[in-house]
């Protein structure tokens, strides 16, 4: 079946059905393997702010162990529904499943979802070193007037030296670069060994070199600690250099599939108005987009 | 030593500890307007209670104006943390709007009352601008276990509120009941008010929670210390107010702790302003 932009089955738009586009025909058997236990399962998810719809209808399943990517435009939707796969936000009408549980219990875990968000810490100032900062993402791990166990100290230890920051483990966070905050946040996230890692926007205002690094580090981390990852971006070329599949978001979810089938059309669809605001207009649009699909993997 | 001065020594060195505990967090989050607006709300409590008397003479006892006090200023704390949490109103403006309506109400209950009993209500110095020369060994108990309370609460839940304070998003989605601390701060803060207010004035009183914090912060970027020096700034300028007072006594004892405070920021603010 050859699925195209604005005529996809809605199965295999959702992930959960057995049909796929021939295209990425090998990854079927994986794919439905997988699919049968999600670690996240979104369903029929409604979301609106007062009036203003801002998720439609969203069905996403989200295999253990993969690495999906969401873009979309700004305004798409893209962090609202990370906020509703933190607990952050509340539905209005369908559900959101992370590991069987509600996203509010499954925060409340402390040890299966971590985040990273796109903006700085509401209190950089706050008078902490590196090595406290990373040790508060066991905060939810350890029980309420429990200090945290060796094991998870001597984790963090590992994390920060990981991270590249073990020279800057005492540094007051004031004090960080804006590169060395993000590792020092990345290393928080993962602190209680969680299943998930949502990461939102993490390669805005990051340089072309930055951001090789970064992809490689979270792609190696990965590896290491089995993890499974929501990567939200709308920079094409970040995205598909880490995502085993695409999750197309602006306000419903249009494609969700291996990165390197999205179809041209639909990529400029929505980025129009983005692509736009740049000067770039209809007709002109297929190959440049194209391009920055092609160089997934490649970096620079 | 006379027992009323080693009550006031030892109940401010008191407030000095949980004032100075605080005062850390008041500064980092920027609740320095919060703990004015609590402060003041003192007022609207101590002129509900003036009216309450009127209407109820047998009620007109010393100790309604304190429970109204503390009844005023704790709404007014979780008040300001039930609108801080929502988007319509500014956390600002609403302190603001409140504070201004709870002096308003408090002025207007005093001259009712002067109007009615041709003498001013019980309390009426002492809330505005506290007095340090009689306190009793029940104010005392009071102010320490103030202090025992608040230095045992962020001694078993540093790691919460330190979370909650660096990034309350990030500590929400980390699993920290953010609320709960967000309300905890909010009390203890109300609870190391109204117990200041009794010596500082609700006028004075902010100082107690802004200046040590704001001078720990200066010198330290490490939590530990800043703790510390925050503690240890609220104490010197308890010892060094006390002093002054007790040395000229036609000085008003709470000015001069503030004075003294002030003092300390000028030296911290020149002594770092190099870094």
């Amino acid at each position: 079946m050859q699925a195209d932009a604005g005529n996809i089955p809605s199965n295999a738009r959702s992930g959960k059905g057995k049909t796929y586009d021939s295209r990425c025909a090998g990854q079927l058997h994986y794919n439905t393997q997988l699919l049968n236990d999600p670690i996240i399962d979104i369903s029929h998810l409604d979301f609106a702010y007062r009036d203003q719809p801002v998720l439609k209808d969203i069905d996403l399943a989200v295999p253990r162990g993969s690495t999906v990517g969401l873009i979309g435009p700004n305004g798409g939707g893209k962090t609202t529904l990370l906020q509703l796969l933190l607990g952050l936000l509340v539905p209005t009408r369908g559900e959101v499943r992370v590991d069987g549980l509600s996203p509010r219990d499954a925060t409340r875990r402390g040890n299966l979802v971590g985040y990273l968000p796109q903006r700085d810490p509401m209190q950089p100032t706050f008078p902490i070193d590196v090595r406290q900062l990373v040790r508060l993402g066991l905060v939810g791990k350890t029980r309420i007037f429990h200090a945290a166990n060796r094991e998870d100290l001597d984790f963090v230890e590992r994390l920060i030296d990981r991270v590249g920051l073990s020279d800057a483990a005492s540094t007051p966070v004031k004090e960080l670069s804006g590169g060395q905050l993000q590792r020092a946040m990345i290393a928080r996230a993962l602190a209680p060994k969680p299943k998930v890692l949502l990461l939102d926007e993490p390669t805005t205002g990051i340089d072309r070199a930055g951001q090789q690094r970064f992809i490689e580090l979270i792609d190696s981390l990965k590896k290491e600690m089995e993890l499974t990852i929501v990567f939200v971006s709308h920079d094409l070329r970040a995205v598909t250099s880490v995502s085993d599949r695409i999750a197309c978001l602006n306000v419903t979810l249009h494609y969700h599939d291996v990165p390197e089938h999205i179809p041209a059309e639909l990529v400029y669809r929505m980025f129009a108005c983005d692509l736009e605001a740049i000067g770039i207009r209809s007709g002109a649009h297929s190959e440049p987009v194209q391009l920055q699909i092609s160089s997934r993997k490649g970096g620079d | 030593m006379d027992n009323s001065v080693a009550n006031l020594i030892l109940a401010c060195l008191a407030l000095g500890v949980s004032c100075g505990i605080l005062s850390v967090f008041v500064v980092t989050q920027k609740w320095a307007f919060v703990g004015e607006g609590i402060s003041h709300a003192g007022l609207g409590g101590a002129g509900t209670a003036w009216m309450i008397a009127l209407i109820f003479p047998s009620l007109d006892t010393p100790a309604l104006p304190h429970v109204c006090v503390v009844l005023f200023c704790l709404l007014m704390a979780l008040g300001i943390g039930f609108v801080t949490r929502g988007r319509r109103v500014s956390a600002d403006a609403a302190i603001g709007i409140f504070l201004a309506a709870s002096l308003a109400w408090g002025f207007f209950a005093q001259h009712i009352y002067f109007q009615f009993r041709s003498s001013s209500p019980f309390g009426f110095n002492t809330f505005f601008f506290g007095q340090m020369q009689t306190l009793s060994l029940g104010y005392l108990v009071i102010s320490l276990c103030i202090a025992v309370l608040v230095a045992g609460c962020v001694a078993l839940l540093h790691k919460e509120i330190i979370s909650y304070c660096f990034d309350p998003v990030m500590a929400r989605v980390s699993g920290v009941r953010v609320n709960l601390i967000h309300n905890l701060l909010l009390i203890l803060l109300t609870l190391c008010v109204v117990s200041a207010m009794q010596v500082m004035g609700s006028i004075l009183v902010t100082a107690l929670l802004v200046i040590p914090g704001t001078c720990a912060t200066l010198i330290s970027s490490r939590l530990r210390n800043v703790m510390s020096i925050s503690v240890t700034t609220a104490l010197f300028g308890v010892a060094g107010g006390l002093a002054i007072q007790s040395r000229w006594h036609f000085l008003p004892a709470a000015p001069a702790v503030v004075l003294v405070r002030l003092v300390i920021f000028v030296g911290s603010y020149f002594s770092t302003a190099r870094r």
